[in-house]
């Protein structure tokens, strides 16, 4: 087993003041968790729930890779504190495949026009591209450009996963 | 199968893990019990380190460990220079300050805790008296006599002298008919891939082994290089590279981190972990690109160029680690590129400055020089009044002419171009963007008030580098295969091309077919995943061993068959005597009868696996052409980039899809290059530009869909004819897109002779040229 060191036992004079209990639904699974004040969500997610799909980029809310959905709605996870989402539903890239383990059909479509290179990026696009699809139907490039204007990528110069999404607006039946 | 792999448009098999957010980067790895460490950087460009006292944050709750260079020893190792010239100056970096730092960002102590928050806390409490000094951050200004001195070993800032030479240049300029020059200059960027550098470390109690894992491009240099600072025996340290999240050259170094945190687990036995933040990462990431050109052509009456003069002076920063002068190098041996010039003299000066150290980024001095020379061309043009298109055409090295020796070596190399036929592509890029009726468009658009532009770039690119590769094959009495390979990719799609490359030679799926690499205790020697080498160097490799396994497996087949090998051949993962498919054996079957104990012919090792390594002292050169149409707001001064075309050949293509996604992410770079990337230090040396509110990269909305066209030169250096093609995107965009905002703006009466073109710095060109449109 491994020996879990809690980070909130050495931050000094330990209260109610630098730490509290939270509990979360994260992909249809509820936590309750006691953690630092001062942890981010994504830390939180990534480190206290090993749910390390979401990814660290830039912690200061511009690149998108950390991009998680709370409440049904994208949100930064480097810029919300893990207290903040106390009694909130998350889902994160490890809840966008179906029980029955087949990918998603936006991760299919990712798949088969080659939507990503490294893959460091790609959770946050998936998840940015899962919201923006559950609002909208046939949308043109220029609108799926628009959508994901605030997520980089390094690799790709766009143009895969625009089309991703475009398959991926003809595939999955929603 | 009976299919050919090589060559099929198939996806991805690295990608269904990392879209289940199943990825494994170096901060994903669970290790039991992890420190986290934290490095003091300096704020000072230029300064005395006095003293540093680290015993303050020592008494902070949760740290375990401080130190700074005192506490590492008298006389440690410094990180090498691999590639040292003979004009070389000894600069180097260890893995902490000692008596002086020279860039904001680099590290004077360390901190190792229970919880990076608490590692940072103590950072605070770290006690370090600095002595300022006076700091350059100008290259040519660091070069002048009286410039602040970073190195006593280098009192003229001069980090090396480069000189290459053909012909006899200064004749070629006594008899030319015209001379047209310029200063060309490029900016500071880089490559800041999406996944910041990232090291852990552990020691097995019981070995004593150190495995190291790093977010790096070449495990086997940096095991060779970390093991030799630290005194190990190599056997005794393995570095893994496992996902890693970009690197596009800046992972292929070694950084002072990569030897602080194995350091930290030796010292306190137990895992360490640095996962760099996005601030760290701007100010200690390798830059690149930053280069003066002084460059002039002379043409004869027919246009034809026939001499190349050029002075370049590239910003080193600081210090020169590992690949110190190679991109000065390539820089000055790419320079006159495409074009057949036969009298050549070209000087780059390496300078050292008070920023953070230099090394190649996606095409690694080609894009400089590139920049340089094709600026140039579209400048002569319009001053002998020749087509652009037209005085390249008239100097491209023709296809007869191959294989076609430059008579330069770089540092790495001689320069001779393998193949290829630089006119056809060039019409071919023409044709697809309809350059006969451009100029029409452009009258059209200018009487309209509009300012559009078109910008061409040909360019080559050193596609796959040696000294070797190394890879195994093997298939296991299961019938299971694996491939173990010395690449360390980040995100190529290494893993399918080898599989690709696996399937048709062994003829199995290529699914099937396990891929390992960026794993130093997998297979003996390595290089790694840089300048475009995995289609050559990791390709020719895998071959190599796969032609072995399957040699092997047909004569073990013909025993146990009691057939002659040559009347058999290998179907669908079976060897069968030709056309009597009842008589057959799987891979399986024969792999068992490899293992120890089985039914051997006398004399065959077991086991049904080869190793082998790839060595190349040439390498080929891919080749290609982008144009770019822009349209500039000549009220803001932004470009919007309306078509881009890009015409390449990198000879036989393993898989189109993956290829072409190269192509587009290396122009997104390249024009990202060109309009907003810049690495901005003011005059104490400050980094203005450390965080993406500064450093603006292209999104999603400034990329523009690529137009693709192949052609197929294959090289004759290697059995798969493959060229490396990862880089000429990055090349030929910056180029591309400089040219078309030249083109949309020149004829105002202003000269673009510098990138990055902010919307900012085209409005101030617009306004010099006192013009103002309607």
């Amino acid at each position: 087993m491994s020996r879990k060191v809690d980070e909130t036992a050495v931050v000094a004079g330990a209260d109610s003041t630098t730490e509290r209990s939270i509990t979360v639904t994260v992909n249809g699974e509820r936590f309750e968790r006691t953690v630092s004040v001062r942890k981010s969500l994504v830390d939180f997610v990534r480190e206290d729930l090993r749910l390390t799909g979401s990814h660290v980029g830039c912690e200061h809310g511009v690149c998108g890779a950390c991009t998680v959905l709370v409440d049904d709605e994208p949100v930064r996870a480097c810029l919300m504190l893990a207290v903040q989402a106390n009694g909130k539903v998350l889902m994160t890239v490890e809840g966008i495949a179906g029980e029955d383990d087949e990918l998603h059909p936006v991760q299919q479509a990712f798949w088969e026009n080659h939507g990503l290179q490294c893959g460091f990026c790609t959770p946050g696009i998936l998840l940015t591209t899962y919201d923006f699809l559950q609002e909208k139907k046939n949308p043109t490039s220029g609108e799926i450009r628009e959508a994901l204007s605030g997520n980089v990528c390094r690799c790709t110069g766009y143009q895969n996963i625009v089309r991703s999404v475009q398959a991926a607006d003809q595939e999955w039946e929603r | 199968m009976g299919v050919k792999m090589v060559g099929a448009r198939i996806k991805r098999v690295e990608d269904p893990r990392l879209l289940r957010g199943e990825g494994a980067f170096v901060d994903d790895i669970d290790l039991p019990g992890v420190l986290h460490m934290a490095v003091l950087r300096s704020p000072h460009a230029h300064a005395r380190v006095l003293s540093v006292d680290v015993g303050p944050a020592r008494e902070l709750r949760g740290v375990v460990d401080a130190f700074s260079a005192a506490d590492l020893g008298p006389d440690p190792a410094a990180i090498p220079v691999l590639f040292p010239v003979e004009t070389s100056r000894d600069t180097p970096q260890y893995a902490l300050a000692r008596d002086a730092v020279r860039y904001v960002g680099e590290g004077v102590a360390v901190v190792v805790a229970e919880s990076r928050h608490v590692a940072e806390d103590a950072l605070e409490l770290i006690e370090v008296e600095y002595e300022v000094l006076d700091a350059v951050v100008d290259s040519a200004a660091a070069i002048e006599p009286g410039a602040p001195v970073l190195h006593a070993a280098a009192p003229d800032n001069v980090g090396a002298r480069l000189v290459y030479s053909v012909g006899d240049v200064d004749s070629a300029f006594e008899k030319a008919d015209r001379v047209v020059k310029d200063r060309l200059d490029m900016q500071r960027y880089t490559g800041i891939p999406l996944e910041t550098r990232g090291v852990a470390a552990t020691r097995d109690a019981v070995t004593g082994e150190l495995t190291i894992w790093a977010s790096n491009q070449w495990p086997h240099i940096l095991r060779g290089i970390v093991a030799g600072i630290l005194g190990m025996p190599e056997r005794s340290v393995r570095v893994i590279t496992p996902d890693v999240g970009g690197g596009f050259g800046t992972k292929a170094e070694v950084y002072p981190e990569d030897v602080l945190v194995p350091l930290a687990a030796s010292r306190l036995d137990r895992p360490v972990k640095w996962i760099e933040d996005r601030n760290e990462h701007f100010l200690t990431l390798v830059h690149s690109r930053e280069q003066t050109h002084d460059l002039e052509f002379a043409f004869d009456a027919d246009r034809r160029i026939t001499g190349l003069r050029a002075t370049l002076i590239t910003d080193i920063g600081a210090y020169q680690r590992t690949l110190a002068v190679i991109n000065s190098s390539l820089a000055g041996t790419s320079i006159a590129g495409v074009y057949d010039i036969p009298n050549v003299h070209v000087e780059v000066i390496c300078a050292a400055t008070n920023k953070s150290p230099a090394s190649p980024y996606r095409g690694a001095g080609a894009p400089e020089s590139a920049f340089a020379r094709e600026r140039l061309m579209d400048i002569a043009a319009r001053e002998l009044d020749i087509d652009r298109a037209e005085l390249r055409r008239r100097n491209l090295i023709k296809p007869e002419q191959m294989p076609y020796d430059t008579g330069m070596a770089s540092v790495e190399a001689a320069v001779v171009l393998d193949s290829g036929d630089f006119p056809a592509a060039l019409d071919e890029a023409l044709k697809m963007v309809d350059y006969d009726g451009f100029a029409e468009k452009q009258r059209t658009a200018r009487a309209d008030g509009r300012l559009i532009g078109l910008g061409i770039c040909v360019y080559h690119q050193l596609a796959g580098t040696g000294p070797f590769e190394g890879a195994s094959v093997r298939v296991d009495p299961s019938g299971q295969v694996t491939v173990n390979s010395g690449a360390a990719p980040q995100g190529q799609g290494t893993a399918t091309m080898l599989a690709q490359i696996v399937a048709d030679e062994l003829q199995v799926d290529h699914e099937s077919i396990k891929v390992v690499f960026g794993d130093t205790g997998r297979i003996g020697f390595g290089v790694g995943t840089f300048a475009s080498r995995n289609a050559v160097m990791s390709g020719t490799s895998v071959l190599m061993a796969a032609t072995k396994v399957r040699e092997k497996a047909m004569e073990l087949a013909a025993h146990l068959l009691e057939a002659n090998v040559n009347d058999l051949e290998l179907e669908e993962g079976h060897a069968q005597v030709k056309g009597s498919p009842q008589s057959r054996l799987s891979l399986t079957e024969i792999a068992a009868a490899a293992a120890p104990g089985g039914s051997r012919p006398p004399g065959m090792e077991p086991d049904l696996e080869s190793v082998q390594y790839f060595e190349n002292h040439a390498a080929p050169y891919s080749f290609g052409v982008h144009i770019a149409e822009v349209e500039v707001d000549r009220n803001t001064g932004l470009v919007e980039i309306s078509r881009y075309v890009v015409v390449n050949d990198a000879g036989v293509i393993i898989n189109p899809m993956v290829a072409e996604g190269q192509i587009a992410g290396g122009v997104a770079q390249g024009l990202g290059g060109a309009l907003m990337e810049e690495l901005v230090y003011d005059a104490q040396g400050q980094p203005q530009s450390a965080s993406f509110m500064d450093y603006i990269l292209p999104g999603s909305l400034d990329v523009p869909e690529i137009e693709v066209g192949h052609l197929h030169s294959p090289s004759p250096l290697n059995p798969l004819g493959v060229k490396g093609m990862g880089e000429g995107g990055a090349i030929g965009g910056h180029s591309a897109v400089a040219n078309a905002v030249a083109d949309a703006i020149e004829h105002l009466g202003v000269r673009v002779t510098k990138t990055p073109l902010k919307p900012s710095v085209v409005w101030e060109l617009i306004q010099s040229a006192g013009q103002q449109g309607p």
